[in-house]
């Protein structure tokens, strides 16, 4: 909601778009809706034809009010009735007309919502980390939003004042062009004065988000980590930056207050001043009172679309800007895509070989250097190395959550590029560092709403994990609720959680990155016993920065800055008394 | 109707006088803004039948000052009232802050952010709306349509009775479809929560998305939620737009039936006719005063109808936010508390026993008995969901404990100010919650006016000062979503640099080097031996290898103390002890079994 440099910076690609390239992109969304609001457009057209009838029919009623000594009531009646069907039609078509553009901006928000939101989800994984979860939300709830209103309520909005004011000014002139000439320049006072105004408040209210962006950020940071104020007795501190960002919004308001305070009073004051000089004109120029009475009305119609266009014109330029955004998010192209001959694969042996693989996530920034081994299916390797060595890099390359520069990747002899990304990842389950809990119950977070996994399963899954012992004590078993971000369970029982979902799922290659961190050494053997059984799991990947969890694998790597030192089993690896020796020492030094 | 409640109370009274001053200019506008008609329509009797020509420069000279009049009136009361309501919110809104610094954890884990952020947010903008805009409806509503109604009956008291039944039923019309717009109001703002909590909680978890496969069922389930926000939007706006073309059809309805009738009246009264038995006085230019005075009338309509509904939206408003001021604040220090001063840190457990008032899901404590002397490292292991952190973390005092059962350096806790212990302590939470700022300032969290010097040496002691070197800004380097993102090792080693920034006599390491590698383990271990000599301090672990070097270690099991012994000395009395440790040695030894 802020428009921070820096968010814009993070959505790369945020620019400019010629006007004439994004209206005919925009217009490629409402397409599909033109005989909607080709029949809108009409039906405001009638609709503003039938509302300028009115006055000049009360001007009519007027004069034959004046002369109606010895004339037939119903003379008059004729047009007290065509007034009133006047105002009906007006309403009519006014009504049809709102109600085909809200359907149809509904449909065309719907169809952009869908497409950013599927653009997202198909992005890679390294290109939503530069993205804050806040504009990409922004993105699919808002600015969708304020984009279909362009045509659906602003545009349209915009050239219904126009017509209004053309159509009351031709009436006008039709009247009395002298006294239509005066008027219209108030008019156009009016006009200017509120373009100016509508500036003003506009970047006063841009002001307004921007400030009510930051101290609702604020507010939402604080309430998640009132656990640290509290703990290291920070309140008072924190409610000073409070006070001091409330403050700011409420200054704001005020020059807004102030602002509105002018603008909405002066225009009044115009309006009370166009009514005297009108008359004052009517009387000047011989105008006879019915004419009088009936400017009098156009005149009072004009004062509303005239102030309306200029929050309409803003309103412009907000869509525009709005649309912006979405294009360029749009416009950013997903990094990892299935290629063409991507082939579906339903089963893995688990033969897994890395080719001189170059990798960086920033250009030249290599983080893996020429990387290359093998390991074989059924085997278990474990990745060993400083933080930044690239463990964890190695283990997202394999479920192609970013592309690799040079060199290949292969399983079972194909290279990943030319497998389907969904059957890639179906087959290989990952456990990561951070786990990540949904709101919902327990099951909802072990089947991620898959409703072919039986609740038999999920116990099972969760027996295998050790997950079973908590959540049977907790009330509802596996319909206990999980809390934001799981915060009512501890680390430790989070990743048994998410070990249980990843098992619930059938992984048959099976990535562990400190997956069990938090989990005490009796829990983390069990479950490595439980992998065993189960037989499902054929090569396994590991990294941990514990050597105790590592030493049994088959195959251990050693990596440096990016690059494979050592390559072996533990026995091997000890005695050649480099880089894994050090490590192994380190830890169990005087033990 | 006005709203009251006592925390909004105290505003009415200290903006009362600029309130005061604010109805009595809308009061004013009021009673000027009718005067208009009566002028329009002096006018136009002057034009139609030619007499009192000179008078116009002076009826236009009135419509002036009355139009400065309105300039000053309407300035004054938004100014005023305006003011007021802003200034309202503002209090409110601090209050509640500081409320909510009041809570307590089991406060925060029965009710969602959002749903605290939402009584922020929109309720209190439904009270501050209601406050200044509903005072200026509700005072428009009654005066300006009694004003109107007066002018009209005493200018043509048939023609009043004739379109009064139309008036009754734009109210009635307004309060009904007010009352069922709000409705739908909340159904469609339902529906986009709906739709922003999905996408927010879809697009942070995007990482277990992915790794599952499941971007097409999220699709799929995002594509009804969007289908479902088309759906009520439609029917939102229907309601919507009927409502507003039916006042509309209203008013050319009644404007219709004025000419209508009044033209009939006019007629009569010049044709000599009795209009309906009666003697019509009616003439054109008191035609044009009566649609003039009705023309006014149709806002304070319009909003008497909405005011009820309105009315009835910020009462709820006002009510949930004063349940959450009112809420109890069940962590507090009692009276003449003991303030702990020169701690030398000496714990003590005796009899402790302890359950979580919010969930049974998370582990509960049984007869703890424990005596921890001051300048003591201190490992607690056990089996996930031993109630290893839930032990440690009770010293903090998040939760009420029973008394005489946790004391430091002697003093029961529950007899101590809270803020005091927490002064204390040294705290690494389990997760690491850091604060969208630089890197610097939340190091330096609990000392204001620190230098980078003081938290580089922090940094130094929980060894990220290098990695914190490698990054563009340095210490000035912002964490969090708009800034760097930082992995789980370093975020765990800035929560426990910001928690050695304190240099408490106290310190609680809540499995806090599960994410850093060996190396760096072995380093804040040595340092903590070292920088903390002579004071206190709690290390959860979940290896044996993070702990056994310590004074002592905890075994905790199903929420009891095993043993609280030297490493040594456990590993003769504590069978789970024993089995941590051999379970490590044995694939220790086996291993250098065959390397040798």
């Amino acid at each position: 909601m802020s428009d921070s440099n820096q968010e814009l910076e993070k959505l790369f690609g945020d620019r400019k778009y010629p006007k004439k390239v994004m209206f005919k992109r925009l217009y490629g969304y409402f397409k599909d809706q033109r005989v909607r609001l080709f029949v809108a457009f009409i039906l405001m057209i009638l609709s503003v034809v039938c509302e300028a009838a009115i006055p000049y029919l009360a001007k009519i009623v007027t004069e034959k009010l004046e002369v109606a000594e010895g004339q037939p009531f119903t003379g008059i009646l004729t047009f007290v009735i065509a007034f009133l069907i006047m105002s009906i039609l007006g309403q009519v078509f006014l009504y049809f007309q709102s109600m085909i553009l809200q359907k149809a901006g509904q449909k065309v928000v719907y169809k952009m919502r869908m497409e950013v939101f599927s653009h997202i989800e198909n992005m890679s994984q390294n290109q939503l980390n530069d993205m804050p979860v806040g504009a990409l939300v922004t993105r699919v709830a808002n600015y969708t939003q304020s984009v279909s209103e362009l045509f659906t309520t602003i545009l349209i909005n915009l050239v219904k004042n126009f017509l209004t004011i053309i159509i009351s000014a031709s009436v006008l002139f039709f009247l009395n062009y002298k006294v239509a000439f005066v008027t219209l320049v108030f008019v156009a006072l009016v006009f200017v004065y509120s373009l100016i105004f509508s500036n003003v408040i506009h970047s006063l209210f841009k002001e307004e988000r921007r400030a009510f962006s930051d101290l609702n950020t604020f507010l939402s940071e604080n309430l998640s980590g009132m656990k640290i104020t509290q703990a290291f007795n920070q309140q008072v501190r924190k409610y000073k930056e409070f006070e001091g960002k409330s403050d700011y919004v409420r200054r704001i308001i005020f020059r807004e207050i102030i602002c509105f305070g002018v603008y909405r009073p002066f225009i009044t004051l115009l309006y009370f001043s166009s009514v005297a000089v009108t008359f004052l004109l009517s009387k000047e120029f011989g105008v006879a009172s019915a004419t009088a009475y009936a400017i009098y009305l156009y005149l009072t119609r004009f004062f509303e679309p005239v102030q309306h266009i200029a929050d309409q014109l803003n309103g412009v330029q907000k869509a525009i800007t709005s649309s912006e955004r979405l294009f360029s998010l749009l416009d950013v192209p997903p990094e990892v895509l299935d290629s063409e001959d991507a082939v579906d694969i339903d089963h893995f042996e688990g033969h897994i070989e890395f080719k001189n693989v170059w990798f960086a996530y920033n250009k030249d920034e290599w983080i893996l250097k020429d990387v290359s081994f093998e390991i074989k299916p059924k085997e278990t390797c474990a990745f060993v190395g400083a933080t930044g060595a690239g463990k964890t890099t190695i283990l997202s390359l394999i479920v192609r959550n970013y592309e690799i520069q040079k060199g290949q990747i292969l399983i079972d002899g194909i290279d990943i590029k030319k497998i389907k990304i969904k059957s890639l990842r179906k087959a290989i389950g990952q456990m990561l560092q951070d786990v990540f809990l949904f709101s919902g119950t327990i099951k909802e977070n072990i089947t991620l709403h898959d409703e072919s996994i039986s609740d038999e399963e999920v116990v099972k899954a969760c027996e295998y994990v050790n997950a079973d012992k908590f959540i049977n004590e907790t009330e509802k078993g596996l319909y206990e609720e999980v809390i934001e971000n799981g915060e009512n369970y501890s680390q430790g029982q989070r990743q048994l959680l998410s070990f249980a979902r990843t098992m619930v799922h059938k992984p048959q290659i099976l990535i562990l990155d400190e997956a069990t961190a938090n989990i005490d050494t009796e829990t983390e053997v069990l479950i490595q016993d439980s992998l065993e059984k189960m037989k499902i799991v054929g090569t396994m990947l590991v990294v941990a920065h514990r050597l105790s969890t590592v030493q049994k694998a088959d195959q251990i790597i050693v990596l440096q800055n990016g690059e494979v030192k050592e390559k072996g089993n533990h026995q091997q690896l000890l005695k050649q008394r480099g880089l894994y020796y050090k490590l192994y020492e380190l830890q169990y030094q005087d033990n | 109707m006005l709203l009251f409640g006592k925390h909004i109370n105290k505003y009415y009274l200290k903006y009362f006088w600029l309130l005061f001053l604010g109805v009595l200019a809308l009061l004013f506008v009021d009673w000027v803004q009718l005067l208009l008609p009566d002028y329009v329509g002096d006018i136009v009797e002057i034009l139609e039948t030619g007499i009192g020509d000179e008078e116009i420069p002076y009826i236009v000279g009135k419509i002036m000052i009355a139009g400065f009049c309105m300039f000053f009136g309407r300035m004054l009361w938004r100014y005023t009232i305006f003011y007021a309501s802003h200034g309202m919110a503002h209090g409110v809104r601090k209050d509640m802050f500081a409320k909510a610094e009041r809570l307590s954890r089991d406060f925060y884990h029965k009710n969602k952010i959002g749903t605290v952020m939402a009584w922020f947010t929109n309720d209190l903008e439904n009270v501050e709306e209601f406050f200044g805009f509903g005072t200026v409806m509700i005072v428009d509503a009654v005066f300006l349509s009694m004003f109107a109604l007066i002018k009209m009956f005493a200018l043509d008291v048939m023609l009043a009775l004739f379109i009064l039944p139309p008036i009754v039923l734009i109210i009635i019309w307004g309060a009904l479809v007010e009352r069922i717009m709000s409705k739908k109001w909340d159904e469609r703002q339902k529906a986009f929560d709906r739709l922003y909590d999905f996408s927010q909680e879809n697009f942070t978890g995007i990482r277990v998305i992915k790794a599952f496969v499941k971007e097409n069922q999220e699709i799929f389930a995002f594509s009804k939620i969007a289908r479902k926000n088309a759906k009520v939007n439609v029917s939102f706006g229907r309601l919507h737009v009927l409502f507003d073309v039916l006042i509309e059809l209203i008013i050319g309805l009644i404007f219709a039936s004025l000419f209508g009738f009044g033209g009939y009246f006019v007629w009569c009264a010049v044709n000599g006719a009795q209009p309906f038995g009666f003697d019509s006085t009616l003439t054109v230019s008191k035609l044009v005063k009566f649609s003039g005075y009705f023309d006014s009338l149709i806002w304070p309509m319009i909003a008497l109808g909405q005011i009820v509904s309105m009315f009835a939206r910020s009462k709820t408003s006002l009510k949930r936010i004063s349940i959450f001021l009112d809420a109890p604040e069940d962590i507090k220090s009692p009276e003449n508390a003991i303030k702990l001063e020169n701690v030398k840190g000496e714990i003590v457990f005796k009899n402790f026993s302890f359950s979580y008032p919010d969930s049974n899901s998370r582990s509960s404590l049984k007869d703890i008995n424990i005596v921890i002397k001051p300048g003591e490292t201190v490992g607690i292991v056990g089996k996930v969901g031993s109630g290893k952190s839930t032990l440690a973390n009770s010293l903090l005092y998040f939760y009420n404990l029973a008394s005489d059962s946790v004391f430091i350096d002697g003093n029961d806790l529950t007899k101590c100010d809270i803020d005091s212990i927490r002064e204390n302590i040294s705290y690494v939470p389990q997760d690491n919650f850091l604060f969208s700022d630089t890197i610097e300032n939340n190091i330096l969290f609990s000392k204001e006016n620190g230098t980078e010097e003081d938290a580089r040496k922090a940094a130094v002691f929980s060894d990220v000062d290098s990695n914190i070197s490698e990054f563009k800004d340095g210490y000035k380097t912002v964490s969090g979503e708009r800034g760097v993102t930082l992995s789980g090792g370093q975020k765990q080693r800035i929560s426990i640099a910001r928690a050695f920034v304190k240099n408490a006599p106290i310190m609680i390491l809540d499995d806090s080097v599960s994410a850093v590698d060996t190396k760096t383990e072995e380093t804040i271990l040595h340092n903590i031996m070292n920088e903390r000599k002579g004071k206190t301090t709690l290390i959860v672990a979940s290896r044996v290898s993070t702990v056994h070097k310590l004074d002592k270690i905890i075994v905790m099991k199903k929420g009891e103390v095993e043993a609280f012994d030297t490493p040594k000395n456990l590993l003769k009395i504590s069978p789970t002890y024993q089995k941590m440790v051999r379970l490590q040695e044995l694939e220790k030894e086996c291993t250098e079994g065959g390397s040798n």
